[in-house]
């Protein structure tokens, strides 16, 4: 805000930073990793969108005749109308694995877009407008941080009634910090450079500032990371559902089913593991892909600051 | 003085989050439906002995005065008594509510007393285990940077922090338990059985600390004084384990100190999964019968620990680096 930026303003940033989020997309796709994580994601993908209805099966209907058929290759009486076996009620295990990995995927991606728009909408508040807006929102961010939020997150699913939006919002409710602190930094040296003082004196408002100058810059390389998180979250509705505060059966999630073969493990170890083998492979694959995409943008980053 | 100034700082700080907790958990708690009278004293009670038992027990009072009343007692040391659990032991509730048996409700400072050590002693040792588990696996990662041990350290992370907790949990408890016989796993009867369930928190917790291992170690390895020491006639062991290992464990006990606030969760699942009668398992069994008091006692308890964790955390760096101011 004083003087001395004008004669620090070097070869302006703008075409760099302009193509910065292509150049972490593009380093990231470069490596071994991330087209293994993306391959296998698309595999899953595809096969959770379109087989439970190719295969017409019902995830939910009970066919007590082939009940507790094991997967293929084990045993001696699978089939490969169930390739992943069923369960106690003759459920087939993979449509159900791949439902719940429908409606894991779409809870993981909504939750991390609430934290996304509070944390990124709070962070770029506090970096831009500093002082007294800048202290509350960050004694909020600190606060919340050093709340135990799982304690909150299943008090609040435990008394009320667990419903999709009630547990996105509870999931997004409880971490957003990171997010604002992250927005907060880069928007506070953004928001010093030659450009946004160009655009406040040709009279753009703060909001359209905001929106239209430093949100384009500084969100995708943030939303990249944000990857990771969806795994992260993907889990805790998992967890949700294991304890039984997740999405109610008979709606098959990763969570209900496993919780639900455990006590199947000792003559059906299949209902329990399987579903989780399928879990884990999903949530590796994305992984691979948010740790790349992190470790590209660090990379980028170094580059150029 | 610097260190007294510090600490008298940090823990008025620290007051007033673990305030600000009670207050939130407590106004979430009364504000969402579900009664906890209707579960104490059974669907089939009538409306009118709900209406009466909540009115004794204060429950009908503004928020705030039950806040007050609450607060009042936790500073004296009274967490209060929980609804659900009697003192002799095993939870009632439900179908049989008499007036006589509410003498004899369990105090939650007791409650907690009891699960809190158990709690710790398997957090204590999942710390152990992760950071053996980060140290064999990372060390290699950060002293080799692009090459294969580097490469197995990512993939090794990205896989265990795919791992669901419960999932794996189930998964050790078959194998090791039930398949090999080697381990046992549900409920307490000694030592044997925290190392299941510490091995599943190590798993979950040690991803984080890998990469922050190895990208510091990586980070350090290039430093000058890295160098300097081999012209020095240090040997390579000296300068890894006794200078650069040093200076890359700091920002590993920062981690660790904001990963131990995210190892509670996990706690929930392990003891839930593996009957380990620990805080976890006694935070679930709350929320699922209600039991306001004891979920207060509870969340009170854990944050002022993660307070003081973070506390200790913070003193500890300063230990291990000097240069770190507070």
């Amino acid at each position: 805000m004083t003087s001395i930026d004008t004669t620090l303003a070097p070869a302006a940033p703008a075409l760099r930073t302009a193509s910065l989020s292509r150049r972490i997309w593009k380093q990231a796709f470069a490596s071994f990793e991330f087209r293994l994580g993306l391959g296998v994601f698309l595999v899953l993908a595809l096969a959770a969108a379109f087989y439970p209805e190719i295969s017409g099966i019902d995830p939910t209907k009970m066919v007590v005749r082939d009940r507790l058929l094991p997967p293929m290759f084990f045993g001696d009486n699978w089939t490969i109308a169930h390739p992943l076996g069923t369960d106690q009620i003759g459920r087939d295990m993979l449509v159900r694995s791949l439902v719940g990995l429908r409606y894991s995927f779409l809870i993981g991606v909504s939750t991390v877009a609430v934290m996304l728009v509070i944390g990124c909408a709070l962070g770029m508040l506090a970096g831009y407008y500093g002082g007294k807006v800048d202290a509350v929102i960050m004694r909020l961010t600190d606060a919340q941080l050093s709340i135990p939020m799982i304690i909150l997150a299943i008090s609040v699913l435990g008394v009320s009634r667990p419903t999709i939006p009630a547990i996105i919002l509870v999931l997004g409710l409880s971490s957003w910090p990171t997010y604002a602190r992250v927005t907060r930094s880069v928007v506070m040296t953004e928001r010093k450079r030659e450009y946004v003082r160009a655009a406040q004196v040709m009279g753009a408002s703060n909001l359209r500032i905001m929106l239209r100058l430093l949100a384009p810059l500084i969100l995708p390389p943030i939303i990249f990371v944000s990857v990771l998180d969806v795994a992260r979250m993907m889990i805790f509705e998992s967890i949700l559902g294991f304890i039984g505060l997740g999405v109610q059966p008979p709606t098959p999630t990763f969570g209900n089913i496993i919780a639900d073969g455990r006590k199947y493990l000792l003559n059906a170890w299949w209902i329990a593991t399987l579903p989780g083998v399928f879990l884990g492979l999903t949530l590796t694959s994305i992984n691979l892909m948010g740790a790349t995409l992190e470790r590209a943008r660090n990379r980028v980053y170094g580059g150029v600051s | 003085m610097f260190i007294l100034s510090f600490l008298a700082r940090r823990l008025a700080q620290g007051a007033l989050i673990v305030f600000l907790v009670s207050l939130l958990i407590f106004t979430l708690l009364r504000v969402v439906p579900g009664d906890p009278v209707r579960l104490m004293a059974g669907g089939m009670a009538p409306e009118a002995l709900i209406e009466q038992i909540a009115t004794e027990m204060g429950l009908r009072d503004p928020i705030l005065v039950q806040f007050g009343r609450y607060m009042g007692g936790v500073i004296q040391g009274d967490l209060g008594q929980s609804f659900v659990r009697p003192a002799s032991g095993a939870s009632t509730g439900g179908a049989s509510f008499s007036d006589s048996t509410r003498g004899e409700r369990a105090e939650v400072l007791t409650l907690i007393g009891d699960t809190l050590p158990m709690t710790l002693q398997l957090a204590a040792l999942s710390i152990v285990f992760a950071l053996i588990i980060s140290f064999v696996i990372g060390v290699p990662g950060g002293l080799a940077p692009g090459r294969w041990p580097d490469r197995v350290a990512f993939y090794l992370s990205s896989i265990f922090i795919s791992l669901p907790n419960f999932w794996l949990g189930i998964v050790l408890a078959l194998l090791f338990s039930v398949k090999l016989g080697w381990l046992p796993a549900i409920g307490y009867h000694g030592f044997a059985y925290t190392i299941l369930p510490a091995l599943v928190l190590a798993v979950e917790l040690s991803p984080v600390l890998i990469r922050t291992l190895t990208s510091s170690l990586a980070t350090i390895m290039t430093e000058s004084f890295v160098a300097v020491g081999a012209v020095r006639g240090l040997g390579r062991a000296r300068i890894v384990f006794a200078h650069a290992l040093r200076n890359a464990s700091v920002p590993l006990l920062n981690i660790l100190g904001i990963q131990i606030s995210g190892l509670l969760g996990g706690v929930l699942v392990v003891e839930f999964i593996f009957d380990y009668p620990g805080l976890g398992l006694l935070t679930i069994t709350a929320v699922l019968q209600r039991d306001f008091p004891l979920i207060q006692g509870i969340a009170i308890v854990t944050s002022a620990i993660f307070v003081f964790i973070n506390i200790a955390v913070d003193l500890a760096a300063t230990l291990i680096d000097p240069r770190l101011e507070y």
